[in-house]
């Protein structure tokens, strides 16, 4: 069974249609709380495109992915609350500054397996937020830091949340545009070598260490600008924002969604993002953990019935396999 | 003319165990040459050796007159590893009087000290041969020297003293100054001799295995090692790579450069198909193809990165009689097309069909070469396995 | 400036305090190193069963009114019980699959336990009842200067140590002790040779659960205070004091609870309390990078 469309390139820009109309269908009141959550789902599909080119394309599992996102957030706020900078300025520095991070958690971690490669990217994420926490000097540590700017295009501040939806939505396409180029590139095929086997990758001249930090870099970049957008689209960050469990979360959206195809990535966003927030109105308060819970026996069911996910990775690449073939063919005569 | 791949006196054990012992070994160019022998007697971990997968014991290899892979000594090993801990140790008491002179009433911080073990660690790493490019290590030392810089004027222009408990004690700050600059010269010294190689020389080096694809070696594996969840035709484009030049700039932006190099990426990588016949195949998920087709699309993708040498690790495994043939006739066509061959081969058919010259081990020694009659003669090769036509599994 | 013997005793009095810590790490860090001995697994849920050991005797004492010692021993078998569910549910059904599978397995049944049980028993920290203990177990059984050991923490270092020397011996003086070790070296030969590979690891995971339960129970004694989330940050330093000891090796195990207890208690006394989980992340860290295999482990090497 798959959910891959037969026309792909159709679907993508319907929704593409759908989603920009969106805000301006009336739903009455809570049209609000809907853009919400949806710019909140986009964010994620953001993140999760980033965290899926080191465990998905590479196939090692990054457990510290939150670790850059905080990076990026605190990196975006204190730029636009010290200088006042605009967001323009503030994506590609914080993008950088992640990136930078991504280089130095990977050099040191090239060697490892996965078990000791998962632990040691979770330690590192747990060594950020506790650096964010008593860090005072530099991020007010537990009284977060409040009253970012918002951002501004060509002057005008954003107010309404249409406006950051659009805004997200711009963001997932850029993001998208790089993700898809990487992925039928020299660079994403290495990727899925080392991730197949990586002895194999090596005796076709694909070197280990420099593809693995490239994962890790442009990763970390990615999360890191999510979190530069969440930064000013929430407007206050506090170190409890990045804990592990946002890790796990987006492990999950991943792994749900297939690891590896970015279709499957995305749609794991959007389907259980917006489950999280349904839960969380559903629930009664005191089961307030319970869609924890869940993403826990998520998790555990997903590997043990369909572990290549919703939309697997093989089944999204043979589509665009079979779609080359018919090109190839048509023009070869 | 000289050989193409040159071994000397090649030696490779592990730990107590010696699986290679002093192997001479050459590969003229478009020569095929065959490796046998009984199972155990170290013909895989030879060509691991070769593709610098492993790290050898003793002896050389040079391949196309470039050194692969020199052995390391014991003792030179110790050498670099004092070097290595003394250098660490500087770094280490140098670190807590970098930082002391940066926070006020602090020693030891706990962060900012695993800040710096952090980055002592990738000198460290460095230092173990681990980050291998000379760029790299330029890059490095650049910054080290930078760091060092920024340290050494922090310290001497110092505004404000009077918080930082060096700045009280007077005697102190003067002590500390040498030990800043003699750390600093002596890892600049120790980061520069790297960058020349001396050190990696001194600690013996192997070329990265994907190094040596790029230079022109490559091979295929004993258990088939494909990249099973991908098409056919990806694979033989990842075994193309090393012939690519698309970097994250070019396709970040899908210049056209980039975009002619996936169309001929393509186009040539259904040639090679077609060279080992599975062109029709060439989009079907390598998973689903048999076991003898398999093995082609790792010759085929071995091809693609223009060898001058081939390594094929049991070709012949599980194929039939006809299959066999059609094997040697591929290999003659390979031989044709200006690469050599190196194989090993259980199937004695095969063997004696196309090798030009044989090398015969046992129990990790060469126990005798010369050409296929030379050798099938050999009392010495009788004794040891050879009993006639055997095509093994 | 403080006295020379005034520093001292604090040192010392540390020392203990870490020793005491360490042991329970130890207990702790034994159940990964079992497990990971024999199904190369990290058990992300194992800080999980050492907190729902403390909350079943907690619940025990306090809400059925057991006594201390029944209701020790009854928690152990529950936890050992717990333990080879959580294998039997799933780790087994993914024995063949990819490693990357097992591990976020391990992943989602520690954050569905940690979870159930803020369902249960609600996030509030709770403590054992004051009288659950006789009265002199809190003060000090043996008094060196301005150094105390506590009853209670004598009786956490004898049941650690006795423990240990149960475990050992059964490690190794045992028939199921050397199937074992036969199954942590090659799983397919010891299968072939007749040993019954998933009733050996049912029992592996039963010991180690029962230990971490153990281990639960005394945290919650030692520092009077239980509360869901104590597995995350406890079974993290487990597995870096079990990785620093050398994975899957048990006396390594007890050897890194053993530093690794000293080490967050020193560093939380004189480098910085903040950062006193940061120790053993560091440490982990520290140890993976530069010498995997650890203090007492060997190097494993792959067949290409």
């Amino acid at each position: 069974m798959s959910l891959f469309p037969k026309n792909p390139r159709v679907l993508f820009l319907a929704i593409l249609f759908l989603a920009i109309i969106l805000p301006w269908i009336p739903l009455g009141p809570s049209t609000n709380y809907l853009l919400r959550v949806l710019t909140s789902a986009v964010l994620y599909m953001i993140l999760a495109l980033g965290l899926n080119i080191v465990p998905g394309f590479t196939g090692l599992l990054d457990l510290g992915y939150v670790g850059f996102y905080g990076i990026g957030a605190y990196t975006s706020g204190l730029l636009a609350i010290h200088y006042d900078l605009s967001l323009w300025v503030i994506l590609p520095i914080a993008a950088a500054n992640g990136a930078l991070w991504g280089v130095l958690l990977g050099a040191p971690t090239l060697r490892l397996t996965g078990d000791y490669f998962a632990i040691v990217t979770f330690g590192f994420s747990e060594l950020v937020v506790l650096l964010l926490r008593n860090e005072l000097w530099l991020t007010r540590g537990p009284m977060g830091l409040p009253g970012i700017p918002p951002p501004a295009i060509f002057g005008y501040p954003l107010t309404q949340g249409w406006q950051y939806f659009y805004l997200a939505l711009f963001l997932l396409l850029v993001v998208l545009v790089v993700v898809v180029r990487l992925e039928n590139s020299r660079l994403g095929r290495a990727w899925f070598a080392i991730r197949e086997d990586e002895i194999a990758a090596q005796s076709c001249g694909i070197s280990l260490i420099r593809y693995k930090v490239m994962a890790f870099a442009a990763s970390a970049a990615i999360g890191a600008m999510g979190g530069a957008f969440y930064a000013k689209w929430f407007r206050f960050i506090h170190p409890d924002m990045f804990k592990f469990w946002e890790s796990i979360l987006i492990l999950c959206l991943i792994v749900f969604g297939g690891m590896g195809s970015i279709a499957g990535t995305m749609l794991g966003a959007l389907i259980l993002i917006p489950l999280t927030e349904v839960l969380r109105t559903a629930l009664p308060q005191s089961m307030f953990n319970a869609r924890y819970l869940i993403y826990g026996l998520l998790l555990v069911i997903m590997m043990r019935l369909r572990p290549e996910g919703l939309i697997p990775f093989q089944l999204s690449r043979s589509r665009k396999a079979e779609q080359a073939k018919a090109r190839l063919l048509g023009g070869e005569e | 003319m000289g050989a193409l791949l040159k071994v000397k006196t090649l030696s490779k054990s592990f730990g107590g165990l010696l699986a290679l012992k002093e192997i001479t070994l050459k590969v003229a160019p478009e020569q095929i040459v065959g490796i046998i022998g009984p199972n155990g007697a170290g013909k895989t971990t030879f060509f691991n050796c070769l593709s610098c997968l492993y790290h050898p014991t003793g002896g050389e290899i040079e391949f196309d007159s470039i050194p692969l892979a020199t052995p390391t000594s014991t003792a030179s090993k110790k050498r670099v590893r004092i070097f290595a801990w003394v250098f660490l140790l500087l770094g280490l008491i140098r670190l807590p009087l970098f930082w002391s002179f940066f926070l006020p009433q602090t020693f030891f911080k706990v962060e900012l000290f695993l800040l710096g073990l952090f980055i002592l660690s990738i000198r460290f790493l460095l230092v173990r041969g681990l980050i291998r490019h000379e760029i790299w290590a330029w890059g490095l030392m650049f910054i080290f020297l930078l760091s060092d810089f920024c340290f050494a004027l922090i310290f001497l222009t110092q505004p404000n003293p009077s918080d930082y408990i060096v700045f009280t004690h007077v005697p102190l700050r003067y002590v500390a100054m040498p030990w800043g600059v003699a750390a600093g010269l002596f890892s600049l010294y120790f980061t520069g001799l790297l960058c020349t190689g001396k050190v990696r020389r001194l600690y013996g080096f192997r070329t990265s295995p994907d190094a040596v694809c790029r230079n022109g070696l490559a091979r295929t594996f004993q258990n088939i090692r494909l990249f099973f969840n991908l098409s056919v035709l990806d694979n033989v484009k990842i075994g193309r790579h090393g012939r690519m030049h698309s970097g994250l700039g070019k396709t970040l932006f899908r210049t056209r450069f980039q975009q002619k190099e996936e169309a001929s990426a393509e186009k040539e990588g259904l040639h090679f198909l077609r060279f080992v016949g599975l062109e029709d195949k060439a989009f079907d998920l390598a998973d689903t193809l048999a076991y003898g087709e398999q093995r082609r699309l790792e010759i085929a993708r071995a091809l693609a990165s223009e060898p001058k040498l081939l390594l094929l690790d049991e070709p012949a495994a599980g194929m039939n009689a006809r299959e066999s043939e059609e094997l040697i006739q591929l290999v003659r066509k390979i031989r044709e097309g200006g690469i050599a061959v190196l194989i090993i081969e259980h199937d004695m058919k095969v063997m004696m069909n196309l090798a030009d010259y044989i090398y015969v081990f046992d129990y990790g020694i060469l126990i005798a070469e010369g050409t296929p009659d030379a050798v099938r003669e050999n009392q010495k090769v009788i004794d040891a396995y050879l009993g006639g036509d055997r095509g093994v599994c | 400036m403080e006295s020379l013997l005034d520093q001292s005793s604090l040192f010392l009095q540390q020392l203990v305090n870490g020793i005491t810590l360490g042991g329970v790490y130890a207990l702790i860090a034994v159940g990964y190193t079992m497990v990971y001995g024999v199904i190369q697994l990290i058990n992300f849920a194992h800080g999980e069963i050492y907190m729902l050991g403390a909350f079943l005797a907690y619940t025990l004492v306090a809400v059925v009114g057991m006594p201390f010692f029944p209701a020790f021993v009854l928690t152990l078998l529950i936890c050992a019980v717990l333990g080879v569910v959580l294998d039997f549910v799933a780790y087994r059904p993914l024995r063949k699959a990819p490693r990357l599978a097992a591990l976020i397995t391990a992943i989602g049944m520690s954050i569905f336990l940690q979870n159930m049980a803020m369902l249960i028993w609600g996030s509030q920290i709770k403590s054992y009842p004051r009288d659950l203990l006789p009265a002199f177990f809190s003060e000090s059984a043996i008094t060196f200067g301005d150094v105390s050991l506590s009853w209670l923490q004598l009786f956490i270092l004898s049941i650690t140590l006795l423990f240990m020397i149960i475990l050992h011996l059964t490690i190794h003086k045992t028939r199921i002790g050397m199937a074992m070790r036969a199954i942590s070296q090659d799983k397919t030969a010891s299968a072939l040779m007749g040993i019954g590979v998933n009733r050996v690891i049912s029992f592996t995971f039963a010991i180690g659960s029962a230990m971490g339960g153990m281990a639960g129970i005394l945290v919650g004694l030692y520092y009077n205070a239980i509360f869901p989330t104590m597995g995350y940050v406890a079974g993290i330093k487990a597995f870096a004091a079990a990785v620093l000891g050398g994975i899957g090796s048990v006396p390594g195990a007890m050897l890194g609870g053993g530093v690794l207890g000293i080490a967050e208690v020193m560093g939380a006394g004189y480098i910085s309390s903040e950062y006193r989980d940061g120790i053993s992340y560091a440490v982990m860290i520290a140890v993976i990078l530069f010498k995997p295999s650890g203090l007492i482990g060997k190097q494993n090497a792959e067949k290409v």
